[in-house]
């Protein structure tokens, strides 16, 4: 926030709508060119900015930055519209007040993306944005606060998770301040002094921000940054991935250890990347007539729901499973078998976003420069070609280059997640981290043993997995 | 139109695609210009252009290199003689990688 013009920027009451605008104008075009644009992905805007730009920017300017993305986010900007003609009277119900709703929904996600080969489809890719829209304006509609944001949203639930590796953090500078603060507008809102209504927002995810620790539920959406009178709120630098050893209680979250569902999203975070980088190669085919023929079906659906059965609840369960149990076995822990998956679920987060990492970026740079094509066809197709004719030869970074950087990402992760999980048993075994570090360190090993070897696989995308 | 894409199964590399042109009656269609687009099913490849040449009457045939596994969709744009343009698609599912 020192920073000069960025600083003079984020403070800026308008900073937010200001960043969204671009972007929602951007979803606009993506929506009309996804639905009545050439049919085919590698021309459409809809599909190229998707699967290709938006994933790839979303994760470096995660590891780079932080959740500058939720920032922006345009159905954010839809819904601030919307909330000017209707108020919601709602709260978001008390049982529906964890992450299983946005697991299950990230699952979805990762799930119709293989079975309606989204990548492929412009139209459908078009329909999922407008669906987004129309589920943040229900839901927010409907309900107070972020509801959405916190509880539903499975971008936001993959950029809270992420931005646990993130270099910056939306935190107090002087806890001393807050201490002697008596408004607590961080969380409260700024009020009229007289009629007590709110003129600047609080924090609408509960993060009180005295209290408040890392990034999860983040959207840096700076609410508490305008909110606060003593300016003592700003985006600083910390060490990333440091909040993940650390098991302090968290203000709107609690106890990362006691939240079985936060682990299950930082689980799926993990081994969905793994399973979505798998749906891109050749193996996968010979796995799915594998099993076509096994069941005796020629229908995806079983088929996929028995791999994404095996990858996101058979694999975990096992391979943690036995992490912990020998965990408890060598290192005497004190903890359970669950809870002890539990507390070290969140180490495998940084090879999980790793794999992110290497699997959106190989698109993202192989394909980099294809905008330039598909932007100068979309004009062109309007009649009036003033960036000139499309440049197809235009593509991107080569894939050998893109290989080396592809192994550094995984490398990064490997090497967070044993950090992490190290720094989890020192703390969880002060008499016996390395007893309780070996166990998790294989499950690190075999993780990315798998990482690297699906990246080594020739890449095969089919818009039809049973056919051949 | 027919048409039949060598080697099978179609696998990364070298391929060659060969089509009949016909009118409604049959009767083959000659001196058509014919141009090959062939692009991939997902963003973030570019399409591949080159040319079909007139083997027989009626009969074109155009050389293309499948660069990845995966499903491709080759364009035909086509000129008939008297100057009238078409667009043809063919569908090639599952290239097979070396």
């Amino acid at each position: 926030m020192r920073v000069p013009g960025l600083g003079h920027l984020f403070r800026w009451r308008y900073a937010r709508p200001v960043l969204q605008t671009p972007l929602l104008a951007l979803s606009v075009v993506m929506i009309l060119h996804g639905l009545f644009g050439p049919t085919l992905a590698p021309k459409n805007l809809a599909t190229t900015l998707s699967w290709l730009h938006f994933r790839g920017l979303l994760v470096l300017v995660l590891l780079c930055a932080g959740n500058f993305f939720c920032l922006a986010c345009p159905f954010m900007l839809a819904r601030q519209a919307a909330r000017r003609f209707f108020t919601p009277r709602l709260t978001w119900p008390q049982r529906l007040r964890n992450k299983w709703l946005s697991v299950g929904l990230f699952v979805l996600i990762l799930f119709t993306y293989e079975l309606f080969d989204l990548w492929s489809s412009p139209w459908w890719t078009a329909w999922l944005i407008v669906a987004y829209f129309l589920s943040v304006l229900v839901v927010d509609g409907l309900f107070k606060h972020a509801s959405f944001c916190k509880f539903v949203c499975p971008i936001g639930q993959f950029n809270f998770v992420a931005s646990t590796l993130s270099p910056f953090e939306v935190k107090v500078r002087e806890q001393d301040v807050c201490t002697r603060c008596h408004t607590k507008d961080c969380i409260r809102g700024r009020r009229e002094p007289i009629s007590d209504l709110v003129t600047i927002r609080g924090c609408e995810l509960a993060l009180f921000l005295p209290s408040k620790v890392g990034n999860m539920d983040c959207t840096f959406c700076l609410d508490c940054v305008h909110a606060c009178p003593h300016d003592n709120i700003g985006i600083l630098s910390r060490l990333p991935a440091s909040e993940l050893i650390v098991d302090p209680i968290r203000s709107g979250i609690g106890y990362f250890s006691r939240r079985k569902d936060l682990a299950a999203l930082a689980m799926v975070f993990t081994f969905g990347a793994l399973l979505n980088a798998f749906g891109m190669v050749s193996p996968v085919y010979a796995v799915e007539r594998w099993l076509g023929r096994r069941l005796h079906v020629n229908n995806e659906f079983p088929v996929l729901g028995l791999i994404f059965t095996f990858f996101l609840v058979v694999e975990p369960f096992l391979l943690l499973g036995l992490a912990a149990w020998l965990t408890r076995a060598w290192a005497r822990s004190p903890r359970a078998l669950l809870p002890l998956a539990v507390r070290y679920t969140y180490g495998l987060v940084p090879l999980g976003f790793g794999m992110w990492l290497a699997h959106y970026c190989f698109h993202f740079l192989t394909g980099l420069y294809t905008l330039i094509p598909v932007t100068q066809n979309a004009i062109a197709s309007l009649g009036r070609p003033f960036l000139g004719e499309p440049r197809w030869a235009l593509t991107g970074l080569p894939a050998n280059v893109v290989q080396v950087i592809e192994i550094g990402f995984l490398v990064l992760g490997f090497a967070g997640s044993l950090v992490v999980t190290y720094g989890l048993a020192e703390d969880d075994s002060p008499d016996k981290p390395l007893r309780a570090f070996l166990p998790w360190a294989a499950v690190c090993l075999v993780l990315w043993c798998a990482s690297l070897w699906l990246m080594f696989q020739p890449m095969e995308m089919r818009a039809m997995l049973m056919s051949g | 139109m027919n048409h039949e894409i060598s080697p099978e199964p179609v696998r990364v590399g070298p391929a060659t695609i060969a089509f009949r042109l016909s009118d409604a009656a049959g009767n083959p269609i000659t001196g058509a210009q014919v141009g090959i687009e062939a692009d991939m099913s997902h963003a973030g490849m570019s399409p591949k252009f080159g040319g079909a040449k007139e083997r027989e009457p009626g009969r074109y045939q155009a050389h293309l290199e499948f660069q990845m596994a995966g499903d491709w969709v080759i364009l035909l744009h086509i000129t008939l003689p008297d100057g009238k343009k078409l667009e043809r698609q063919i569908d090639v599912r599952g290239v097979r990688p070396n």
